[in-house]
Order: C-alpha cells, then structure tokens, then sequence
C-alpha cells in the first residue's frame, strides 16, 4: 500500500491517536494535530507519545483555516474532540474530506452532546464500572485506554471500509460516540438483566458462576485461573490432589460452587509456596486454563513475544533513545515489523 | 445483508463465544453478507441443563432452545445460518465450495483445530487463492506458548492489565469480564478491513493472525515504554496518575441499595469548579491547589468530595457537577443504561429481535447505516437452502439429498 499512501489527517486525543498509530502501520501518511488540550494520559507524555504517535507528522496549531487546508488534501480525517461543540469549532462539516471521522463522548447529537466526560466517567456511565471490584468495596475504574483504543480502533475500521468502498460511494461522514463504544462491548449485562431480571453485580476476581476461577498468591507474586467444568479433571493433576477428582463436595461446579471457599483454602496453600515460573509449567503440562500476574519488565523479557518477533523498535529522537513496543496486534502473512522514528511537533514540513 | 460501505463481501463466520462474533457483528453492521457456518452441536444440545448465562429470549427457553440463548442472539444479527456436518464428505465439499465464492473465512477455534480438520490455511487457499483467512488463536500459531489453554482472563493476567488493576499495590485483582474477548473483536474487524485494502491493491489473498495475548499486551504499550524509561507504573486504585480527583464516590448513603458516581477533574478550572460546588472552605481544602498538590491531598479530597456525594442521588450529583463544568456520571446499572436519554435519543439500544429485547447497538453511525434493516439472530440452519442455491446454485434435489442424508440440518442431534 505504500506506493500510492493514503493521506490521514489525525486531530485530537488518544483514540484518534490510536486510530492514526494503525494507519501509519498499514502504509498509510499520517498527520497529526495535536488537541488544544489533552485528556492526561495514564504513562509520562514521552511514552504515550511513543506509543501512539511514532511515523508521524505532528503540527502543533490551533489555525482553524491551516487545519481546514490540510483536511481537504487528505482522504481521511479522523478528528476527536471534547464535545460535539469543539467538532465544530474545527468547521468539521465543511472539510472536502471524502472520509471524515468525529469521535466525542456522546457522539454529535443528543441532549448529552456536550456533557463533561473522561474515560473513567465514560466506563461508569456505559455499565463497565458496577461489575468490577469488590462487593463490599466501590466499584474499580479500569486503568490505562482500552476505551480510547477500542474506539480508535473501530474509527480505523470504518475509514478503511470506506476507502474499500470508495471508487463506488459518495463522501462519508461517521459519528462515534465513545460512550456507545462501550456499551457496544458490553458482555451480556444488557439482556441478562432484560430476559432474567437479574442486574449483574461484582465479584472481585472470579467469575461467579464458575469454581474455581480467582487470583491466589503464589511465592513471587500472583496467578490466575479459570476452571471451567471441562478443566476439573485436569485442575486436580495439576495440584497433585487427584483425590479431589472423587470429592463430592467437588463433583460439579454445582458443587464446587457451594464449598467454593473450602476449595479456594485449599488452592491458596497449594500454590502459596511455589513460583510463577513452577505454576506456569505445571499448567501447561496438565493442559490447564491458568496465566501469571506479568510485571511489565518480565512481559518486556517473554521468550514468547520474542520468538513470534512481536516488538517493534522506535527510535524515539530527542532523547536519543530507542525503546521497544508493541507492534501491531494483528499480522498479515508474515509481514516484518517496520522500525518506526518519533518525530518533534512543529518540526516537519508538512 | 445491510446497507453499508461493506457491501459485496461475502464471510464465512465460523466464530465462537465472543471476540469472534463480536468483529464479525461489527463487519456485518458496516454491510458485509455473513453467513455462519455451523456444527449442528454447536449451540448446544436439544435440551439445555441450565439456564444460559444471558438468560433466554422471552424468559423461556422454549421448544427451540439452542435458537432462544440470549447472549448468543445478542451477537449474531445480521447473519445467515449454514448448519452442516463437515465430517461428512458432501459436508465438507459444500463448506470449500463455499470458500471458492468468499471473500473472507474467520474463526476463534485454538491453534490445533483448523489443522486437525484438514481446513488450514493451504487447504484454504487452495480452494480459493484470493481468501482473507483470519484466525486467533489465544498465545497464536507459533512460540513457545502456542499450544497453552488460553481464556480470556488468564490470558489478562499475562497482559499487563491485571497488574495495573486493582485497590493498590499488592492488591491486584482481574476484571473478571474477559476483556482481551472485545480487544481481539476490534482489532480483528480492523485486520479484515486492512487485508481487504492490502487484497484491493495486490489482488493477493493471506493469512491473518491475531492472538488475545499480543492484542492485550499491545494495550499496554504506554505503560511499558514507560518501564523502560525508568517510570515504572503501579497500581493506584481509582485514581489517575495526570488527574485529581478521580475516584468513585458514593452516593444516597441513607437509602438502601448501592450508589456511585464517577468524578475526573481533568484540569484546574475543573478543580476550582469543583471546589465551589461542593462549598469546600474550612474543610481544609485549598481552591487553588495544582495537580500535584492535589495528588498529595487526594485523602483528604476523596473525604469530603464522599461527604457532598452521600447525601444525593448520583442523578442528582451528575447534574449539578455537569452543570459546573466538572466530568462526571453515574455508575449505571444495565437499566440505567437502557433508561439513559443519550442512549434513547440516539436510538443506541435496538429492538429487533423477538420478545423485545433491547439489544446494544452499533457505536459507527453512518447516515446510510440504518438499523430497520437490521435482522434478528438467524435460528440454526435457517437459511440452508438459501445459501446453497444462491451462492453454489445446487438444485433442490441436491439439497434434498444433503438434507435426507444429515448432512445439513436445522437442529441438533437428538
């Protein structure tokens, strides 16, 4: 794709961010205003700038008509915004973009267009919020941006849908709301409350219809395991108690659900004494359900992601360094990771 | 089949459970013809033990159970149903006659499966040089965790995620919600669309792959280039490392029954906004503190924004912090959602299925998107016939003779 690019102009937050950090990775030239002002970023401005916005341009202005004359060159513009009142204030509607993708809060329309919302107000509002944590404790808010990626991700996907359509359509003009962005990746709260009447609580780590599923201590931090029924017989191997496989009060996950602290007691000081690395092993050897707690710095030494050639390096320039990220999450064939360069704002001559 | 940019693909959908029929749901909504390619077991058996996670459409699981589980319908609009017994010989041949007219073949089955039905990505291809395969396996088709049991939230736990997600430091916890499953269903549907453009330009087919695993740890990116920087992340509860407050608060303390809202002080103005509102002087709050001022007080803030949130109704503190300028909303039940009015002025929830059920709908607004045509979950094998003619032009003889045999079918095994 890269002899004849795709031009992307990308102005605003993380999830265009997101959306601009894919297109530069399927060949496409991207540019990037950076927004008036940013929502805070969860890493230091030079990680997530990393992250996002290497094999970019970046222009650091707020001239409405310079922004409206580098639309009108691009084939997609992906423009996120605080509200639908700031889309605006780019005169978005008036681009001669034949893609043009706006991503607020509350998408364009609607008596909440212009409310106030971060992330974390978004997850709370969209139903993520009530169902993680402690019972007897507040709801959690999710770390990191799963929801500006998430909805970066489906912005890049429409576009590109768009583009596959294009030599037959007319312009596009997409809407996303970020608050349906999480609605839309609800797991089944919405019809579980509808066809049972059941509103769905929290439950700490565990699924609360599946026993044994928890974190447990180990002796050099944390693992977690999902035993679903099929994995029962294989589960008491791995312990080495395989006289819990005739226990009746572990028969079913019935069962095992009514005596699920007795069997939580009883995994916790099996595993209390052993290592992440001994777990892991063990899991894989009994063809257990069952992942350790990663550290970042031992997620940056996996022997796995190296061997499928996973990272990416990114020179990141001003301070003269070169990290490793992740590369994309998907590959096509056997496709090479592309070194990438982080560039200055202002800079470039775009 | 819908309007939408996507029209004239045709995808085989051999999906399970939810980050595969999440990205297909998503390519079906944006216009692409899906059918799904099914076993006849795979919606479970005739009758059902329990009752299905989701519940059952109508609240009864009726005389077509495995056509009533509410959280598969939930996925599955959209689509046409080819249920076929792919041991079978004739089965098997309808299902690569079937690749040869596709565009795109998806499934979500483990690293083993494909390959174990003599259906891999050579025997594909061979049957169609310009098919898009995508697979995702959890740990992928290669390294040294290829042949791990993979879920959702143990695949999580190696991710990133549940290290940084949590009350504090050593007080880790799992999002028990499986969310490397909508992960892999976005970055999917955005591989689909990046092969198509690639097949576009090259008129080459290929193989996709995506696995839960790199989907989550790419999600982490931020926090492990941070790491190698020297700024090694933590886990902080609610709060936020660029925000203050940020935290969950609770409300209506009085009344029985739980309550939250979501407060996020994105900036000072929002802070002094905030401070006025909830009348802060003498509760040794400072209207012009900075973040990291307002970082190292953050007890104190949490203390007396809890006191101002208690004595309302989360309703009713959104409103008045709204009103100020302040991010805030509520922590919404599944009826809250529904009852949201964003949600209903923009029609979010969408009523096409049967018995009433609001099922979410598409964040991708799109002016020739329309969600009346959209078509409820289709029953298992509902449109055999259908597909074979239109797609393979067989006869009704030849359908007749797939069907006396048992080789399509439209319910499972008794």
């Amino acid at each position: 794709m890269a002899n004849n690019p795709v031009r992307v102009l990308e102005i605003g937050g993380h999830s265009a961010g997101y959306s601009g950090r894919l297109f530069v990775r399927s060949g496409a030239e991207v540019v990037r205003i950076e927004p008036p002002e940013m929502v805070p970023s969860w890493a230091s401005d030079a990680a997530t700038n990393t992250y996002l916005h290497a094999g970019k341009q970046r222009i650091n202005t707020q001239d409405v008509r310079l922004v409206g004359e580098l639309a009108d060159k691009a084939d997609v513009v992906i423009c996120e915004a605080s509200c639908a009142d700031q889309i605006d204030s780019w005169d978005f509607d008036n681009f001669l973009t034949p893609i043009k993708v706006a991503i607020t809060p509350f998408g364009r329309t609607g008596p909440k267009r212009n409310w106030h919302a971060t992330p974390h107000v978004l997850l709370a509002m969209g139903g993520y919020t009530h169902l993680m944590g402690d019972e007897d404790k507040a709801p959690l808010s999710l770390p990191g941006h799963y929801l500006e990626f998430q909805t970066g991700a489906l912005a890049y996907t429409v576009a590109n849908a768009c583009l596959y359509a294009r030599p037959h359509r007319d312009t596009k003009d997409v809407d996303i709301g970020m608050l349906e962005t999480v609605m839309a990746l609800s797991q089944f709260t919405v019809v579980r409350w509808h066809c049972t009447g059941d509103v769905r609580s929290r439950h700490g780590s565990d699924f609360w219809f599946i026993s044994p599923s928890d974190l447990f201590r180990c002796a050099d931090g944390w693992v977690y395991l999902t035993i679903v029924p099929g994995f029962w017989d294989p589960f008491v191997v791995f312990l080495q108690r395989p006289e819990l496989s005739v226990d009746p009060r572990f028969c079913t996950n019935d069962d095992r659900m009514a005596h699920r602290d007795v069997l939580r007691n009883i995994i916790a000081e099996t595993l209390v004494t052993l290592s992440k690395d001994r777990i892991e092993s063990r899991a894989e050897a009994c063809r257990v359900p069952l992942g350790a707690v990663k550290t970042f710095s031992e997620i940056l030494k996996d022997p796995h992601l190296d061997q499928r050639r996973f990272w990416e390096e990114i020179d990141m320039h001003v301070s003269a360094t070169t990290v490793r990220s992740p590369g994309l999450s998907f590959r096509i064939d056997d496709e090479v990771r592309p070194s990438l360069r982080l560039n200055d704002t202002e800079n470039d001559h775009v | 089949m819908v309007n939408g940019p996507l029209n004239g693909i045709k995808i085989l959908d051999l999906t399970h459970v939810w980050a595969g029929p999440l990205a297909v749901r998503f390519l079906a909504d944006l216009g692409a013809e899906v059918v799904r390619v099914e076993a006849p077991s795979s919606r479970g058996p005739r009758v059902f033990p329990s009752s299905p996670i989701g519940g059952w459409m109508g609240g009864v699981p009726g005389d077509e159970p495995w056509n009533a589980n509410a959280a598969f319908n939930k996925l599955m609009r959209n689509r046409q149903s080819f249920c076929v017994d792919m041991k079978q010989h004739s089965g098997r041949l309808a299902f690569l006659q079937l690749v040869a007219v596709a565009d795109v073949v998806i499934e979500n089955f483990s690293a083993r499966a494909m390959p174990s039905l003599n259906l891999d990505y050579d025997v594909l291809r061979e049957a169609n040089p310009n098919i898009i395969y995508v697979t995702m396996p959890g740990f992928g088709s290669t390294g040294i965790y290829k042949d791990r049991v993979a879920f959702g939230p143990t695949v999580e736990a190696m991710s990133g995620l549940t290290y940084m997600f949590g009350y504090g430091r050593n007080q880790p916890r799992n999002t028990a919600m499986a969310l490397l499953d909508p992960i892999t269903a976005t970055n999917s549907a955005a591989a689909v669309v990046t092969a198509l453009r690639r097949r576009q330009q090259t008129s080459k087919g290929c193989r996709v792959e995506l696995s839960l695993h790199e989907g989550g740890v790419a999600y982490s990116g931020p926090w492990l280039i941070d790491e190698q920087l020297g700024n090694v992340p933590c886990c902080i509860g609610n709060r936020h490392p660029g925000m203050a407050p940020h935290g969950v608060y609770p409300c209506d303390t009085e009344q029985a029954g739980e309550s939250w809202i979501a407060v996020a002080c994105a900036n000072d103005h929002q802070w002094s906004a905030l401070y006025l509102l909830i009348d802060a002087h003498g509760m040794m709050l400072n209207r012009s503190w900075s973040l990291s001022q307002r970082i190292t007080h953050h007890d104190v803030v949490d203390e007396c924004l809890s006191r101002w949130t208690a004595s309302q109704n989360s309703q009713q503190a959104t409103t008045r912090l709204q009103q100020a300028g302040v991010s805030a909303g509520p922590v919404n039940t599944a009826a809250d959602m529904v009852a949201d009015e964003q949600a209903m002025a923009r029609n979010f929830f969408v009523d096409y299925e049967s018995h009433g059920v609001p099922m979410p709908g598409n964040p991708i607004k799109m002016p020739e998107l329309n969600t009346h045509e959209w078509t409820a979950s289709p029953d298992l094998g509902a449109d055999n016939a259908d597909i074979l003619k239109r797609w393979l032009n067989y006869d009704n003889r030849q359908i007749q003779a797939l069907e006396e045999a048992g080789v399509i079918m439209n319910a499972p095994p008794a």
